[in-house]
């Protein structure tokens, strides 16, 4: 039973908590975000240290005294100085006001950003280390600019804030977090979707085999994460001749070694027929297919064609080849350089090369093997890619970007001034350091603020762009759509086909069916399920290996089991986070995945609650067998009750798919089923969770309300006084709604409303209410229905006009002496502004009004900047903004206006289940149809609205909203409670009954005007209304005459600009087809470019005539005349279109005569 | 059958709720329609509709706290004494044709809800009609200052100058006359309550035969008034309004009877 709460609501608006949020769902739409930031520099993961590690053995300097830079390495090795440099401990702080004189350190607030339009940020600093040869480390503590920092993370001051401190801090009390402040604005990263990390999957795609001769389109792939988050994907492709190509791409160049020669790397198996029996055990050696291949695969690369065959010459073999990509230290040894590319790119999810090996196995017995392709767009082979994550990966490569310009920088030394390179002195590094760029901080800002990704690794994404996004605030419902948004890739959004975009069912309780735009990317962008939880947090699984290999019936990685002719089953690997941690057969696997499956939800032997356990049996073709095992980070994952003991277990995308999970309770199968979903409503999104009673509506008049929703005018925020957005819609007569689901309590969206309670009446009665246009109640209008406003933001900063380092001339203010204003302009001048030059709070602007006064100080004059908006306004807030440290004069000020919206004809209204429409007319209250009990509708609509249409749940929500209304209770709409025994409208139709009402919600209804009972009786009830943001304010265009283009006289397009509306070619057409010549020269000439012009009728040319000044006095005129003919007296005046003339001259330059016929 | 005329009965009046309830019966339906119609929208009464603001910095906006000065009802049994604006010979407004109210309520110690109890009026009986209708509530610190000017006008021009909430108009509640069709699942009288005056009349029996030409008889009206009039004056200023009306029509048109019998055969040759 759903509660309006109401004396609970107010009680907690007057003593907000001052220990934690209201409303821990709320709370938790943004963690996601907050928690992959925290990942950054929490102890536990600490990701940026550990990427710092991985780039630090990379960067080693040679330097022989400026010579031998060019010799060969190795003959004088022992001659030269080598200087390693690298970066160590990397230290943010919270952000705070930078050059405060004061001994306290003044802490930034978001609010603050906000509000001054600056960035949230803090400072970053490193160490700056270099050892030179074996010689002590040396350390310079090296600023690097301040990088934007997420709000609510454990680097932001709000960290923790209860909804009360939260207030003192300027924001809303259930303020959640997940975003930056670039200048003002608040931007958050997007949630993407890439493939799941250290999972192989097997890919069959036609393009593969164009990409040579003899290839073919079999491929694998996988996806390695490194400890760091940063990522690397490697493929093998088959070939038709049995050899295999290993495929990577590094610096965005892509590579392909033949897979034998990593082969040979990886171990010191010394004999072809080491790695032969190596990669064929446990498989069947009657089945010639693969022996043969891998038969095939060695022959061809034996020594005989000249290639490496043992792993010192296949490592040299790779290092000579990689020496120069991967730009390693100049005195190892080729064989050095080759373990370095299997370190830096093969596999990289593993730590030593035996585990590599065996991988590799997999893959290939995949590659030539006879299982089913995956697909990688189901959500069972995706994760998320987090946007600390991202965030951490990107500084990361900043960092390796310095280090490899001091390089560079020392490089151009050595070649230019060969004697000032000396790495022993501490100066000459320093100073080297000072001449590079280090300011990371720059970088980063420009990629939230731009989602531009600027990068020379390309962090092994396929998209450049469209990182960031906005986080607008609307209103609340799209605020918080924002955080919960995951997409595909702007890279899909430009295929053609439309296989990406399905939705699936694996996706189910993880992506919401609903929730997603219709249109360009409609699929692609899509929401989390309300339930579903993105992994952040790092899982201790160190006790797991050991408790595998310790099952009875699981060898060891390093002996996997032969082939048993007479044993049914199959071997299969078990892999945790793609490592091999032993074999076993399928029928242990089945015991182990229930064994762990139980520790796992009852917390036991360490198994944590996240692991994912998938256990793909061996089919007849189908998904690649194994028991694969996954503790990784940004997994989706959602709770589902564990059927054996009544808790919770958290399953996976790759789990649920091998699982028996039941929706409702008559879909469990004893025996089968283990699962069962806490609600069916889990597997829509928040906001699709807050449509009521969607489960009686056609499915995409849900999806067209998840839009609706999100565009509707509400409430966007409760510190508006705070904000300093472009534009915020509010709605100020906003209510709670009678008719609700109970999520929206548990989301606290009673302190955001949408919309407002409006009674309607489904009646076709004056013929304004056709084709979804709806009549509305000019009583209610009067009463303040739906009246919204609008909020626009101006920042005028003087200072950016100034060239930067000249003094201050101009300030802001309305002096009288010698500004060279007349009194009566003074007079009038000050009916808007103040003597500081800025507007009275609370003054009307209208167009021309005077907005701001400027005074230049040198020259001592006034000047009044005007307001230039079309619309009428009023002045909310001006705000003063100054630098940090307060002491600079007022050069930069903000304006609020706000923007009267009352309701016109022509707006654009909505209900909950996808029914728009427009106001047609403001209907007079006593023509309006009216009950028996006196009750007027505010909207009527147009039955016509619902045949076709199907929106059941709209006629239900009006049941519930009229017998809610009636008795005072909020009605519960959450999908799928009702069903075919407990329908709902018996329901509420036993409640209006109990009200006295009609069972059906029907009621005899009067007209307005003669005061007769209709013949029909009209369904009436109480339907939750959104006002739309669409406002015919913000698009009427109209036009009578105004501005030309200057160049063709014609009227200039763009309603900004009282611009004219095309009359294009269809129009035209129209018009020829109809006849109506006289109204088409009307529109295309005489209320276009008319225009009159002399002419030549005797050479027809429009362009050779000269006015003559006559001097005679004895006539006014000039004498017109013709150039080419000479004289004037065939001058005629004719009307054309003035773009004609500009034609002629056009033709003429490129000597093509135009000429006239009479 | 009624043959005396119109005839009025009241069932219910009661001042406290603003209710009255009657029926009129011997009236044309267009006459109990009518008198309906004016009830809500041409009696007039008093209410806000200009208001100055010296200061206001509580979190609502000027407009909105002006819109809902404008709908706090006034007392308006002396709307009579005063003018409309339009028809006074004063340049903006004057006592006349108006009445001004002051609302001056500052915080100043601790949060305070302003309320229609704190708007003063110049007036003797023209003021808020109830005193606890809250209009702006202030935090510590806050203040709104402003004058209001209150004038005569019909709810025709807007709603705030309607003295009824809502009009209940019924008639034939058996459905006798059979004007609306009663649309049912599987039992009528399950499905659909029975009407409040349903005891006031005859229900038809099974066998009785439909009156084609029967006209609606008896109509009962209930109307809640907002608090700015008696509810038994605001029928009887309907009802005067009405008469006025009506007497100014039949005036009219008594003239152009008079008019047109002249000149008949003008009239004629002109269509």
């Amino acid at each position: 039973m759903t509660q309006f709460n109401t004396l609970e609501n107010v009680a907690r608006s007057i003593n907000p908590s001052n220990t934690e949020t209201h409303f821990p769902k709320l709370a938790s739409l943004s963690q996601p975000h907050i928690q992959s930031f925290n990942n950054i520099f929490d102890s536990k993961s600490n990701l940026l240290n550990e990427s710092l590690s991985l780039i630090k053995k990379n960067k080693y300097l040679v330097n022989s005294d400026g010579t031998s830079i060019h010799c060969k390495v190795n003959l004088l090795f022992s001659f030269l100085i080598t200087c390693a440099v690298w970066f160590e401990k990397i230290f943010i702080g919270k952000p705070i006001i930078e050059g405060v004189k004061s001994a306290k350190v003044v802490p930034l607030y978001p609010s603050e950003c906000r509000e001054r339009g600056i960035s949230y940020k803090s400072k970053l600093s490193a160490k700056f280390c270099w050892k030179v040869n074996d010689g002590p480390i040396q350390v310079e503590q090296k600023a690097l600019g301040y990088v934007p920092i997420l709000v609510k993370s454990t680097k932001c001051n709000l960290e923790g804030k209860s909804p009360s401190e939260l207030i003192k801090h300027r924001e809303d009390p259930e303020e959640f977090g997940g975003y930056f402040i670039v200048n003002g604005i608040e931007r958050l990263i997007r949630l993407l979707i890439v493939p799941r990390r250290n999972h192989v999957i097997g890919i069959i795609r036609s393009s593969f085999a164009n990409r040579g001769p003899t290839f073919t389109p079999f491929g694998t792939q996988i996806r390695c994460v490194r400890k760091d988050e940063s990522s690397q994907t490697n493929a093998l492709n088959y070939c038709r001749d049995g050899s295999i190509f290993f495929r990577f791409s590094y610096r965005k160049q892509e590579f392909l070694i033949p897979v034998v020669l990593i082969l040979r790397a990886l171990t010191n198996l010394s004999t072809d027929i080491d790695i032969f029996e190596s990669l064929t055990a446990g498989s069947n050696l009657k089945n010639s297919y693969l022996t043969d291949r891998i038969e095939l695969l060695l022959r061809n690369s034996s020594g005989v064609l000249g290639l490496p065959t043992t792993r010192k010459s296949a490592l040299e073999y790779l290092g000579s080849k990689f020496h120069v990509l991967l730009d390693s230290k100049q005195d190892l040894t080729q064989e050095e350089v080759g373990e370095e590319l299997l370190k830096e790119v093969v596999l990289v999810h593993l730590n030593n090369n035996r585990d590599k090996f065996e991988l590799l196995m997999s893959l290939y017995a995949l590659s030539a093997g006879e299982c089913a392709e995956d697909n990688p767009d189901s959500p069972q082979h995706q994760e998320i890619l987090l946007g600390g994550h991202l965030y951490s990966n990107y500084m990361k490569e900043k960092f390796n970007d310095i280090l490899d310009s001091f390089k560079t920088q020392i490089k151009i030394d050595q070649r230019k001034t060969p004697a000032i390179v000396n790495f022993q002195d501490k100066k000459y590094i320093l100073k080297t350091l000072g001449k590079i760029n280090t300011d990371i901080g720059r970088k980063m800002e420009y990629f939230l603020a731009t989602g531009n990704l600027v990068s020379n690794t390309g962090l092994d994404l396929q998209q450049t762009s469209g990182y960031t996004v906005v986080a607008e605030k609307l209103n609340f419902y799209r605020y918080l759509s924002h955080f919960r948004s995951v997409h595909r890739g702007s890279f899909f959004a430009e295929l053609k086909t439309t296989t990406v975009r399905k939705l699936l069912p694996e996706s189910w309780g993880f992506l919401c069916p609903v929730h997603t735009p219709d249109g360009s990317p409609c699929g692609l962008l899509n929401h989390l399920s309300h339930n579903c939880k993105i992994i952040t947090t790092p899982l201790d699984c160190s006790k797991l290996a050991g408790l595998i290999s310790s099952f009875p019936g699981v060898s060891s990685i390093l002996t996997k089991p032969k082939f048993d002719e007479n044993d049914v089953d199959a071997i299969l690997s078990i892999q945790l986070d793609g490592k091999i941690v032993g074999w076993c057969n399928d029928t242990t696997g089945i015991k182990i995945a229930q064994q762990l499956r139980s520790w796992k939800v009852e917390n036991g032997k360490g198994v944590p609650l996240d692991l994912e356990i998938g256990l793909v049996l061996p089919t007849n073709a189908g998904q690649y067998p194994g028991l694969f095992l996954f503790s990784s980070l940004s997994r989706m994952m959602r709770p589902v009750k564990y059927l054996l003991t009544s808790s919770t277990d958290s399953v996976g995308t790759f789990e649920q798919v091998y699982m028996n999970i039941a929706c409702m309770k008559e879909d469990i199968v004893p025996g089968i089923t283990t699962h069962q979903d806490f609600a069916p409503t889990d597997i829509l999104s928040v906001v699709a969770n807050l449509t009521p009673f969607s489960d009686f509506n056609q499915s995409p008049r849900n999806m067209y309300q998840c839009q609706m929703g999100k565009q509707s005018m509400g409430t966007p925020a409760i510190n508006l006084p705070h904000r300093t957005d472009n534009k915020l819609y509010r709605l100020q007569t906003g209510q709670t709604p009678v008719v609700r689901p109970k999520l929206h309590d548990t989301y606290g969206m009673d302190g955001y409303p949408n919309g407002m309670n409006a009674v309607i009446a489904v009646i076709s009665y004056t013929g304004y209410d056709m084709e979804d246009a709806s009549i509305i109640n000019k009583g209610s209008h009067d009463r303040g229905y739906g009246y919204g406003t609008i909020y626009k933001s101006e920042f005028i900063n003087l200072a950016e006009k100034r060239i930067k380092g000249e003094p201050i001339t101009k300030f802001f203010g309305l002096i009288s002496s010698g500004s060279g204003l007349s009194k009566e302009k003074l007079e009038k001048y000050k009916e808007h502004l103040d003597t500081d030059g800025l507007p009275h709070i609370g003054v009307k602007m209208s167009n021309g009004d005077p907005l701001y006064a400027i005074v230049d100080d040198v020259t001592g004059k006034v000047e009044i900047k005007k307001y230039k908006s079309m619309e009428e306004s009023y002045v909310e807030e001006i705000r003063l903004i100054g630098n940090d440290q307060g002491n600079e004069p007022l050069q930069k000020i903000h304006i609020k206006f706000r923007i009267r919206r009352p309701p016109v004809v022509g707006d654009k209204f909505s209900s909950r289940h996808g029914q728009k429409g427009v106001i047609s007319q403001k209907w007079p209250i006593i023509d309006m149809p009216f009950c028996e009990s006196g009750i007027v509708p505010d909207i009527i609509i147009n039955p016509h609205a619902f045949p076709s249409r199907m929106t059941i749940g709209m006629i239900i929500e009006s049941l519930a909203g009229k017998a809610g209304a009636l008795h005072g209770v909020a009605q519960d709409s959450t999908p799928f409670t009702f069903n075919e025994d407990n329908p709902a409208s018996e329901h509420f139709g036993e409640q209006l009954k109990a009200a006295g009402y009609n069972y059906h919600g029907n009621e005899p209804m009067y007209s307005g005007i003669t005061g007769k009972e209709f013949k029909a009786d009209i369904y009436i009830g109480v339907v939750y209304y959104q006002r739309l943001r669409h406002m015919v304010s913000d698009k009427y265009q109209v036009r009578t005459t105004g501005p030309v283009h200057n160049l063709t006289q014609q009227p200039i397009k763009g309603r900004k600009r009282a611009g004219g509306i095309r009359f294009g070619e269809m129009e035209r057409d129209s018009l020829l087809a109809h006849g109506v010549s006289f109204c088409l020269q009307d529109r295309l000439m005489n209320c276009s470019d008319y225009s009159q012009a002399h002419c030549c009728i005797k050479c027809g040319t429009i362009l050779s005539l000269v006015t003559q000044k006559k001097n005679s006095t004895l006539t006014e005129k000039n004498l017109i005349s013709c150039l080419i003919c000479g004289e004037g007296k065939d001058v005629d005046v004719i009307a054309i279109p003035f773009v004609f003339r500009y034609l002629c001259t056009e033709l003429t330059a490129m000597n093509v005569k135009l000429k006239l016929e009479f | 059958m009624n043959t005396g005329g119109p005839e009025v009965r009241i069932s219910n009046i009661s001042p406290e709720d603003d209710i009255i309830e009657f029926s009129i019966s011997g009236v044309d339906l267009s006459i109990a329609n009518s008198i309906r119609r004016t009830m809500i929208a041409e009696v007039p009464t008093m209410a806000i509709d200009l208001v100055e603001f010296e200061n206001n910095t509580s979190v609502l906006t000027d407009e909105f706290i002006a819109h809902r000065l404008g709908m706090i009802p006034l007392l308006s049994t002396e709307v009579s004494s005063i003018d409309y604006t339009r028809d006074c010979n004063c340049n903006q407004y004057c006592t006349k044709c108006s009445v001004q109210l002051h609302l001056s309520v500052s915080a100043k110690d601790a949060n305070k809800i302003v309320t229609s109890a704190d708007l003063i009026s110049s007036h003797d009986s023209i003021v808020p009609a109830s005193n606890n209708v809250t209009i702006v509530k202030l935090r510590k610190g806050q203040e709104v200052k402003l004058r209001c000017v209150a004038k005569k006008g019909v709810a025709k021009e807007h709603a705030k100058w309607s003295p009824v909430a809502g009009v209940a108009f019924e008639y034939d509640p058996h459905n006798k006359l059979r004007h609306t069709n009663y649309w049912y699942e599987k039992d009528i009288k399950k499905e659909w309550p029975e009407s409040k005056y349903a005891k006031e009349e005859l229900e038809p029996g099974l066998t009785d035969a439909y009156d084609c030409k029967a006209k609606p008889e008896t109509f009962y009206l209930t109307s809640e008034g907002t608090g700015a009039m008696e509810p038994r004056d605001v029928v009887v200023t309907a009802l005067s309004t009405l008469l006025a009306k009506l007497g100014l029509a039949s005036v009219l048109l008594k003239n152009i009877a008079s008019a047109t019998e002249g000149n008949e055969d003008n009239h004629n040759s002109g269509w």
